[in-house]
Parts: structure tokens; sequence; C-alpha cells
């Protein structure tokens, strides 16, 4: 019988050789050309990169921060159109869940199950995660969402041509529709103050400091110690959103 | 190379050609400087209205209050917390020095039970939730609507404020 022997001839050496070389090569072109891949790197590791911290701990549930988001970026007085809003999350003795928000939190929370049903309360002021490779800008078909190079999430509300698809594709529900232009509406971290050395509205007007934002390159800001200092979550890690609002003391009961 | 073959070359050239120009027309200027966005977007969202002043802005002219409240339990508390949005207030006092302030300017002074409530109704949310002031209390917790109420001399309503100063609890 004759025997088989494997033998790896110079052509098939060259040929294996060019079949690798050629991959690597295509992988690295096509990695410059996939905007996901791109989205979840920061597009610069020097200069600022925004974080935003906030600590559930510390919530009061005042409402201050909402409302203050809503004069300083003259959002209609009406509830459902929200950037920055708080929740009440109630955990009953039975184990089930009730969240309740009344107006976003703006007038005051009235405590609607009597103490003895409840195990465990808590406030959770809710915002836009500005995430580092947000779903929101990747569905936007016309460019008008985009992350700034400091990780700031902005619309370019004369871009914008109002079909919602970033209103569903937001998994924190940080997005709405304003009625006045039409165009899809968010929380900007207050750019038009961060620009101007000043704090965002909700981060100046918040009583007890539960939130806390800095730059994420920076090892000596307020955020990194924050960060250092806290067991820190972000909501929905399973979605790989690349969220930069880090809350203290997250419950898994928080969506 | 056959006619036909180079009529449709020329056809898709001049399409290409359109194209090109069409595109050129219709593309915002700065699109795609930094990104698949106008960069001038950017600028665009630096340029709205400011409304909060922050804190070192109010306490040019309220130097005293500010004295009088960084001794209480509310010294982390910024002034636009209960008096709103100051901006506009504080730039009109800076520029017209000792002029009477008009109406729409001055700014909203919360002395109702409902908004001391906003923070101190009491709430199983907010019991044991401590704050970094003068000596890590707890924040206080009352129910608003009945806290001592009716005066025992006058039988009148009270407000919170008459019994506690704002600036100083």
């Amino acid at each position: 019988m004759k025997k088989e022997k494997k033998q790896f001839s110079r052509r098939d050496f060259f040929k294996t050789g060019a079949i690798l070389v050629g991959g690597v090569a295509a992988s690295a072109f096509l990695s410059s050309v996939n905007g996901v891949l791109i989205a979840g790197e920061p597009s610069k590791k020097r200069g600022k990169w925004y974080g935003i911290g906030i600590d559930i701990n510390k919530c009061i549930g005042c409402g201050k921060c909402a409302a203050a988001c809503k004069n300083e970026n003259n959002i209609i007085k009406e509830p459902f159109y929200f950037r920055s809003w708080v929740e009440q999350y109630t955990i009953k003795n039975d184990g089930t869940v009730k969240v309740e928000s009344p107006n976003g939190g703006i007038d005051g929370f009235t405590q609607s199950i009597p103490d003895e049903e409840i195990f465990k309360s808590f406030f959770v002021p809710k915002m836009c995660n500005h995430c580092s490779k947000s779903p929101c800008t990747q569905v936007c078909p016309v460019g008008a969402t985009f992350e700034t190079s400091e990780g700031v999430v902005l619309i370019d509300p004369n871009y914008c041509i109002g079909c919602g698809y970033c209103i569903q594709a937001c998994p924190y529900g940080c997005r709405y529709k304003n009625p006045e232009t039409g165009t899809a509406d968010k929380c900007t971290l207050c750019f038009h103050r961060l620009d101007k050395g000043l704090q965002p509205a909700c981060f100046e007007i918040c009583p007890t400091q539960a939130r806390i934002y800095g730059d994420l390159n920076d090892p000596q800001s307020n955020i990194n110690y924050f960060l250092k200092n806290h067991n820190c979550m972000v909501i929905k890690p399973n979605l790989n959103t690349g969220s930069k609002l880090f809350y203290n003391a997250l419950t898994p009961e928080v969506r | 190379m056959p006619l036909h073959i180079k009529r449709l070359v020329f056809t898709f050239v001049g399409l290409l050609v359109f194209f090109i120009i069409l595109q050129q027309i219709l593309k915002p200027h700065s699109f795609g400087v930094q990104g698949h966005f106008r960069e001038d977007a950017i600028k665009e969202n630096t340029q709205r209205a400011l409304q909060y002043a922050g804190k070192a802005n109010c306490t040019k002219c309220h130097d005293s209050i500010h004295a009088e409240k960084k001794e209480g339990y509310h010294s982390t508390l910024n002034c636009e917390v209960c008096h709103g949005p100051g901006l506009k207030h504080a730039q009109y006092a800076q520029m017209f020095e000792g002029k009477e302030l008009p109406d729409s300017l001055t700014l909203i002074k919360p002395n109702e039970r409902k908004d001391c409530a906003i923070c101190h109704q009491r709430n199983a949310a907010r019991i044991k939730i401590l704050f970094d002031t003068i000596d890590n209390t707890m924040i206080h917790q009352i129910d608003a609507m009945e806290h001592n109420l009716i005066s025992k001399k006058t039988k009148k309503e009270r407000r919170c404020i008459d019994c506690h100063n704002p600036h100083q609890p």
C-alpha cells in the first residue's frame, strides 16, 4: 500500500502565506470602515472625555434637577418631555417593584405605598448616558446626531429630519421629539455651559451633591475619584452601549 | 469599441459627474470634517442662552445671606435651588447698579408649606439618607402638611418659615 505523505510544498507555503497576509491586510482595511468598531473607542485618549457619576444613596428625590433642566433648556413645561428626570423605585415585601415618576419628580414625590409593605425604596435620577457606542447615533440616517471629541452626544437640530429612529434606538428612553420644532431632542450635558466653564444645570442645582461629572481621561478628576471610591455600575451593561453614566448603589431592578 | 457600449460609458460618466456636482451643492458646509455630521453643529450647541448664574454670582451682592447660610444645615445648597434661575437677574443688577429690579426679574421666594415639602416631606426612600453637611445628619423628615400646622397662640395656620429661617433652619 502506498503511504500517503502529507507534504507541505513550497507552492503550499506561498499559497497559505499569501492568504494570511491578504486576510490581515483586508481586515485592517475593513476595521477602519466598520462604524461600530470606530464608535467603541474614544476618539482620543488625551483631552476631555466626560463621564457622569450619580450617587443613588444621596438622592433625596426633590426633582430640582428635572426642573432646572427644563428651565435651562427651555423645554415645554408639560409631562412627557424630559431630558433629566427622577424615578422612585419601591420594592415591596412580596418582591414586586413599583416605579413611579409623577411629572418627572418636579412636583415632589408622595409615598403611595404604606410603610409596612415596603422592603426598600430609593430614588434614581435619570438622564442621557452619553454612551461611547451610542445606539442612537448609529441609527441616524442623515448624520444629525453625533458624539463630540469630548464624549458628549449632541443633536444638530438644523439637520434632523425628525424621523424618530433614534428615539426608538435609545435603550434608556432619553430622547423625545420636541413638539415645537418636530426634531429629536435630548440632554446635551449643558454643552453651552461646559463650553463657558460652568457646571451643567442639574449638577449646579443638586442640593445633596448626588451628581458628579468630570473628565475620565484625567486621573485626578472628581469622576475618577468617585469611581474609585464607590461600587459603580451602568444601567443595562449587557447592551454594550459604552454608557458613561455610572451609578453608585445601583440595583438590578433599575431599568 | 462598439457604438452602443460607447454610449453607455458616456451616459455613466455623465451621471457620475452630475452626482458629484449635486453632492457638492447639497452637502452642507463643514459636513464630514470630524465625522458624519456638521462640524458647525458643535458651535451652534454652545451658543444657546444660559439661565443659571451659579452661586459665585449670587454671593457678589448677597454676601450677608451667604455668610448666614454657610453656618447652617442648608450650607450645601446653591441659591438657585430654591430661588430659581437667576442669570438675567444677576446681569441686570450688574449692568444697572443700584437701580430697582423690574418685577419680571425678581426671583421667586418659595415660602409655602409645599415648597419645603419637596425635600422634607416624609418618604420611605428619603429616611436613611445621610448628607455631607456640618454634622453629617440625616435629612430632616416631617409630615409637612401636619407638622405644627396650627399656632397655639393665634389659632391660625402657620407656614414653615414662620418658625424656621430657610437660610439657617
